[in-house]
């Protein structure tokens, strides 16, 4: 028994984490108690997928923000004004759909650049900029289409948005979950190796084989789950829907930026101490421009995929979308003070957020209540956030 | 000590000619808005020698070693490194000409484990351009070894280190990339006695090996007990520069106060040879 503590007490585990992760396990069971069986059915949790993946998506790159000491005020506005311009372009000027895209993700660039350069080179807070972003581009998003919906109608593009036809059936399914259960394996057996190679004290092999099992648990129960729905009508089950699948490209993409590249580890040490990463030799400024590139692709994404689900690009594409994204990563354990966050985090803070509105929603409450408690969750949060790094010695 | 450590990613460098001068700072100024915190000040270090820099807080040393080290442009002056001119514009082009710093503030970051922080900056890469976390962490363990025995928990977050396993970290940055210039600013002020004779340890072994070594400090005793020599600056001027051994504390402790210098002595505006090499020059 003391060698199993403290075998777990030497490995690496972010408890916090694994917190999270069972705060959102009671909240699934509790909604699923109250609704009678709901909340756990193939078609709810198909849908919280589905509707968190825009929200998802923002917050991975939203945490490298917070991290790097700034903040994004404009992400729901910004994607507004990519989406109705993609759309635009495509309903009234013709474009085709990836020229379009591509036209987006040029805008989204230079809005980054604009932002990233008052930020990042004059020096002007970035909670400044962008909250003059939040107002602006909400007002170019009406200007690109003087206010009008752009309807969408290819439908290669609305299947990015899920709904329907946006899921890539059983088959693709199952074959991408067991590829992603074989990468899993063969990405911890080669840290097994590589630590031992260089003479790296491991974990114990029982422990390596727990923290393997556990995603493979989850990946598999998840490709079920997605598998299990099948809407009445249909031949065929749904399987992984498309938003969804895109969301979990960006994740393990961000996530690769942070633990395996260098602009990962320079965003981490210029939000653990600005002054250092300066003496070190960061190029504290290219590295700050490259995250608001990274950050108007991430928005071109979701404003696709946004756009795709609605079938449309109106002028209120977004609205709001800053403070649940900005409230994801919160929730997700990254702290606002900067240097420190996760993208796993970002992924369980959204998922825990859609979980409490979306049961809410199945019980009834009414949107005035979903709004107190929502915000007071986030409150909840960041409470937690403050006594577990006191606890930790983290702050004083 | 630096050639047993020689490490893959770090240059290699043979032990530099004791003769030669490593650093020459010529006329350097510095100005913050309108006030001169370096004025027209000149400097050299030799190979294996420790030149101790002194003098009030606002004196103008750290402002001086800064710019040494690439952290604030030069208004005017040159900086002549191994006789060819230097263009020292960031920390990145200080690092290529081999200068170090050890930081009063050490310079980490709170939030990464001390390996991220060895690295921060100069980081191993695989072919794929990727992190190569396992070389780093074995060729880490081993530089921190050499300090100090008993620091294992390098995958923990700096700020959860004790004062002296900072240091380790920060002094570790010096070695592990061969530094010929190492610039220590206060390297002993938040240490316990037992680290701070580590230190005094090191220093000796850096110089062995042909390291110079500006030395800011505070502390008499460090500075009589390790330097060469020692410049005395006030207010961003130099008031002189002197071998250690030809002066005594309070004369040292006039410079700083009062800024004169001391009647009788000569200044050393080069170390003295030793007798060995003055032999082999008559």
């Amino acid at each position: 028994m003391n060698q199993i503590i403290q075998s777990l007490r030497r490995a690496s585990i972010d408890w916090r984490m694994v917190l999270m992760a069972t705060v959102l396990v009671v909240i699934a069971i509790t909604f699923n108690a109250m609704s009678n069986g709901i909340f756990l059915s193939p078609e709810n949790l198909y849908n919280v997928a589905q509707q968190t993946a825009v929200v998802g998506i923002l917050a991975t790159v939203m945490v490298l923000i917070i991290v790097a000491r700034n903040i994004d005020l404009s992400v729901g506005s910004v994607l507004g004004f990519i989406g109705v311009l993609i759309a635009t372009l495509m309903y009234s000027y013709n474009w085709s759909w990836s020229t379009a895209a591509l036209a987006g993700l040029a805008a989204a660039i230079a809005v980054a650049m604009y932002q990233g350069y008052l930020t990042a080179v004059i020096g002007v807070p970035s909670f400044v900029v962008t909250l003059g972003g939040l107002m602006s581009f909400r007002g170019a998003a009406f200007l690109v289409a003087d206010g009008r919906t752009q309807p969408i109608t290819n439908e290669f593009f609305l299947r990015l948005g899920g709904g329907y036809e946006g899921a890539i059936g059983t088959t693709a399914s199952w074959v991408l979950g067991a590829l992603m259960c074989a990468a899993l394996v063969a990405w911890k057996a080669s840290q097994r190796r590589a630590r031992q190679a260089y003479g790296v004290p491991t974990n114990a092999l029982w422990l390596d084989c727990l923290m393997t099992a556990v995603p493979l648990v989850i990946v598999i129960s998840f490709v079920a789950a997605m598998n299990a729905y099948h809407i009445p009508n249909k031949a065929a089950p749904q399987g992984i829907p498309i938003p969804v699948l895109i969301w979990i490209a960006v994740a393990l993409f961000v996530s690769f930026l942070v633990h395996r590249t260098r602009f990962g580890r320079y965003v981490f040490a210029m939000g653990g101490n600005p002054d250092a990463a300066a003496l070190v030799g960061i190029p504290v400024r290219r590295v700050m421009l490259l995250l608001f590139c990274l950050l108007a692709l991430l928005t071109t994404i979701a404003a696709i995929v946004s756009i795709a689900r609605l079938n449309a690009g109106t002028n209120s594409l977004g609205t709001n979308m800053e403070l649940l994204v900005i409230a994801a990563t919160v929730i997700g354990g990254t702290a606002l003070a900067g240097g420190s966050g996760s993208i796993l985090g970002s992924v369980l803070g959204a998922l825990i957020m859609q979980s409490i509105d979306s049961g809410m929603l199945l019980l009834d409450v009414p949107i005035g209540w979903r709004y107190v408690i929502i915000g007071q969750v986030l409150i909840a949060a960041v409470v937690f956030d403050v006594v577990y790094r006191k606890w930790t010695g983290e702050m004083q | 000590m630096s050639a047993t450590l020689s490490p893959a990613g770090a240059p290699t460098r043979g032990k530099p000619d004791p003769s030669r001068c490593l650093v020459e700072l010529r006329n350097i100024r510095k100005a913050f808005g309108g006030i001169h915190a370096v004025d027209d000040v000149s400097l050299n270090l030799y190979p294996g020698e420790v030149v101790a820099l002194l003098g009030h807080n606002g004196a103008g040393k750290s402002t001086l070693m800064k710019m040494l080290a690439g952290a604030y442009p030069i208004d005017s002056g040159e900086v002549i490194i191994d006789g060819k001119q230097a263009q020292v514009r960031a920390p990145a082009d200080a690092q290529r000409l081999g200068i170090e710093s050890i930081y009063q503030t050490l310079a980490l970051a709170d939030n990464l484990d001390a390996v991220a922080n060895l690295f921060l900056g100069r980081e191993l890469l695989t072919r794929w351009r990727t992190l190569d976390d396992h070389r780093m962490d074995a060729e880490a363990r081993k530089v921190f070894q050499r300090l100090n025995k008993n620091f294992t928990n390098v995958q923990t977050p700096v700020r959860r280190l004790s004062g002296g396993q900072r240091q380790v970290v920060a002094i570790s940055r010096a070695i592990y990339f061969n530094a010929r210039i190492l610039i220590m600013d206060e390297p002993t002020a938040a240490l316990g006695p037992e680290e701070t004779a580590m230190v005094g340890n090191l220093i000796r072994q850096l110089k062995n090996d042909g390291v110079g070594i500006f030395l800011i400090s505070h502390d008499m005793y460090d500075v009589f007990a390790l330097s060469d020599r020692l410049a005395v600056m006030k207010n961003g001027q130099m008031v002189g520069t002197y071998q250690t051994r030809d002066v005594t504390e309070d004369e040292v402790l006039g410079m700083i106060i009062a800024g004169k210098q001391p009647a009788g002595k000569t200044e050393a505006p080069r170390p003295a040879l030793s007798g060995a090499q003055t032999m082999a020059r008559a």
